[in-house]
């Protein structure tokens, strides 16, 4: 199951049961009920520290889990990508200027590896964007941002052999939603 | 009723009367950018759909940043004196805002979003004019200062009766309950401190931005960002924080029974005071330049920002009106409901807040989903709630019950409705911000056509509410 299921099916789980709660408690109040003070306070500190846990358990078990780069890793190879109004540039050496990246945003697909640990160093020449890599079936597998000034280092290891879109997921004008690149997994 | 008094009741009804009238033009701008998404073919003018969307953002969030301020410092005015004049004066700046906002967007075009992130504004590609992204600035600085004072001045009358301390409940922590402060005073005290660093981050943003303009400083992308979200986040969260103060002081009455401070509740709002600052940082979780440490905090304070919401609000709303005598009316129903809706786009904010899964959330639909929820089906309720229970009080009169029952319901229905069609888009990777839709997330055209019936739907509830709640304000203005 992906994470966006996954976090779908917790989300839909969890308004059920707030629903459940907020209706029970609504129709409680066809009938008077003696409020009672310590009962709550009981109630309300038990709740208060379930969902502590629960928080720190979610805590413990999703932050070793972030994309971020970690020095242990070596990546296999490196793919270097500068996003500009409107189109993204890969290429397997640094683009420093508006030529070499008219060349390469407008060039075949990069071809990478399958199975290999690739680093993408993202960056851009002008404004925001947002480098989000799809399958060709349109589910979202990883993102980042491309910012101007800076590079972020995405790794990505894709098994499966295909065309991989590359969509803008940060508003960058007025041809944002056209604005796209792509690459290939051999 | 004293005259200063009179003065107050009149500005909060002309405020309300206002968002009366902006509200459903936003929602009709709302309608045409899903109009703009529900189509299979390429967008002909993407240029409207940017300008359009990024009014109907600002103009969303601005209308119900001032609805919850009117209407708590209306209802603060029991124990403290906020100024009326402010108040006004403050209206006719947002009215000027408001004016130059459309200019900006509807005339030049200007399509860069509502938080306008550095240094997209200067690089229109063609798009939209230098003197649109002026007139943009010069909107926010006119908003943000009129926005300022106000808030500043209902921080005055605060201080007036209760010090500092006092007023953030510090004594509760320790033994002492004296003096007695009313939730809403607390909430308020919390939310507009927080509200004034929103703000002054604004004023550094707008000047860096001017400074860059001019080619006086090279400004950095990222700390531009962390500016910008520190002060879009805030103003939204204490937007919702005051409507909540507005539900700690009228529910109550609903209920038949108090709601009063004590030390859980002090102990809440100061931990809200200190977490909402750093929660900010999981709008920037896909900037991995970012320091890590900075990821971390994000992560952690956006989880136990939920804490204090669920174990003291939401639990708070629940004790409230359990087994209470309620009084079932508009306002009553719409408070309940819009702290249910809060909670669940709450639930849905803190699971996008996760660095894991943000990794496949950010900037897709799901992100606008759980704002969507928390504000349409939270914030917007409260508001309507208020304005339900400022009319009656002030022009009392009955509708048929089971019109007001009808009107609710199809509130309800619409804004559940739209918000699923956002959260079935965001679980399919459909992007956010998209004029059109490329093959590969073509489905989301799918969704935003469905997401048009339950727009209707929400605007019907909203003509009948008009009718309902909107006429009896009127006629408590000019009676």
């Amino acid at each position: 199951m992906t994470v966006q299921l996954k976090a779908l099916y917790l989300f839909l789980a969890i308004a059920a049961l707030l629903i459940l709660v907020f209706a029970l408690a609504a129709l409680s109040t066809t009938s008077s009920i003696p409020a009672n003070a310590s009962a709550a306070s009981r109630l309300r500190k038990s709740f208060a520290i379930l969902l502590g846990l629960v928080l720190l358990a979610a805590l413990g078990l999703t932050l070793p889990n972030t994309p971020y780069p970690r020095q242990a890793d070596v990546p296999e190879k490196v793919v270097f990508v500068v996003a500009k109004q409107f189109a993204f540039g890969l290429s397997e050496t640094p683009i420093t200027t508006e030529e070499q990246w008219e060349a390469v945003s407008s060039s075949a697909p990069l071809e990478i590896p399958a199975g290999a640990l690739v680093e993408f160093r993202v960056t851009s020449f002008d404004v925001n964007h947002g480098f989000g890599v799809y399958t060709a079936g349109g589910r979202l597998l990883a993102q980042t941002q491309a910012m101007p000034g800076y590079v972020n280092r995405l790794r990505l290891r894709l098994d499966r052999p295909g065309k991989y879109p590359v969509l803008c997921l940060e508003l960058c004008g007025m041809q944002h939603h056209e604005m796209r690149g792509a690459f290939v997994v051999r | 009723m004293d005259a200063a008094m009179d003065r107050i009741r009149r500005v909060t009804l002309v405020w309300m009367i206002t968002a009366l009238v902006l509200f459903p033009a936003m929602t009709l701008l709302g309608y045409l950018i899903r109009r703009f998404q529900a189509s299979p073919t390429p967008a002909a003018h993407p240029e409207w759909f940017y300008s359009l969307l990024t009014l109907h953002a600002l103009g969303m969030v601005g209308t119900w940043f001032v609805s919850s301020m009117a209407g708590v410092s209306y209802l603060l005015s029991r124990y403290v004196r906020p100024s009326p004049a402010v108040s006004l004066g403050a209206f006719f700046g947002t009215l000027a805002g408001v004016v130059l906002v459309c200019l900006a967007t509807v005339g030049g075009f200007f399509g860069a979003g509502w938080y306008f992130l550095f240094p997209l504004p200067l690089y229109p590609n063609g798009a939209w004019p230098a003197w649109a992204t002026a007139l943009f600035f010069g909107a926010l600085a006119l908003l943000g200062t009129s926005w300022l004072v106000w808030a500043l001045d209902v921080l005055r009358a605060i201080s007036q009766r209760y010090s500092l301390s006092a007023a953030l409940c510090l004594h509760y922590l320790g033994a002492s309950t004296e003096p007695e402060v009313p939730p809403i005073v607390l909430i308020t005290t919390v939310s507009l401190i927080v509200c004034i660093s929103g703000l002054v981050s604004a004023v550094i943003v707008l000047v860096l931005f001017a400074a860059h303009w001019a080619g006086w400083l090279n400004v950095d992308a990222l700390l531009m960002k962390n500016l910008t979200f520190l002060f879009g986040h805030t103003l939204v969260n204490i937007s919702l924080y005051l409507g909540l103060g507005i539900v700690y002081e009228v529910l109550p009455g609903y209920a038949g029974r108090p709601w009063k401070t004590n030390r859980i509740v002090a102990m809440a709002w100061s931990s809200i005071l200190f977490l909402v600052l750093f929660a900010y940082f999981h709008h920037l979780y896909m900037d991995f330049a970012q320091p890590g440490w900075v990821q971390t905090l994000g992560q952690i304070a956006s989880y136990f920002l939920s804490l204090p919401a669920a174990a003291v609000t939401i639990f708070g709303v629940l004790n409230l009106i359990y087994g209470a005598s309620m009084r079932w009316t508009p306002a009553s129903t719409l408070f309940v409901l819009g702290v249910l809706g809060w909670a669940i786009g709450g639930v849905a904010a803190v699971i996008d807040a996760t660095v894991a899964v943000n990794f496949v959330f950010h900037n897709t639909l799901w992100v606008p989903a759980h704002f969507h929820t928390y504000f349409l089906a939270g914030l917007v309720f409260f508001v309507l709630g208020f304005i339900d229970h400022l009319g009656r009080e002030l022009s009392p009169g009955e509708e048929p019950k089971g019109l007001s029952k009808f009107t609710v319901a199809l509130l309800v229905v619409g804004a559940y409705g739209f918000v699923a069609t956002f959260y079935w888009s965001g679980a399919s990777s459909v992007p956010r911000r998209f004029a059109a839709y490329p093959d590969e997330v073509m489905r989301g055209a799918a969704h935003a056509r469905t997401s048009l019936v339950f727009i209707h739907v929400f605007l019907l509830g909203m003509i009948l509410y008009l009718w309902m709640a909107g006429r009896r304000c009127v006629r408590a203005l000019f009676s």
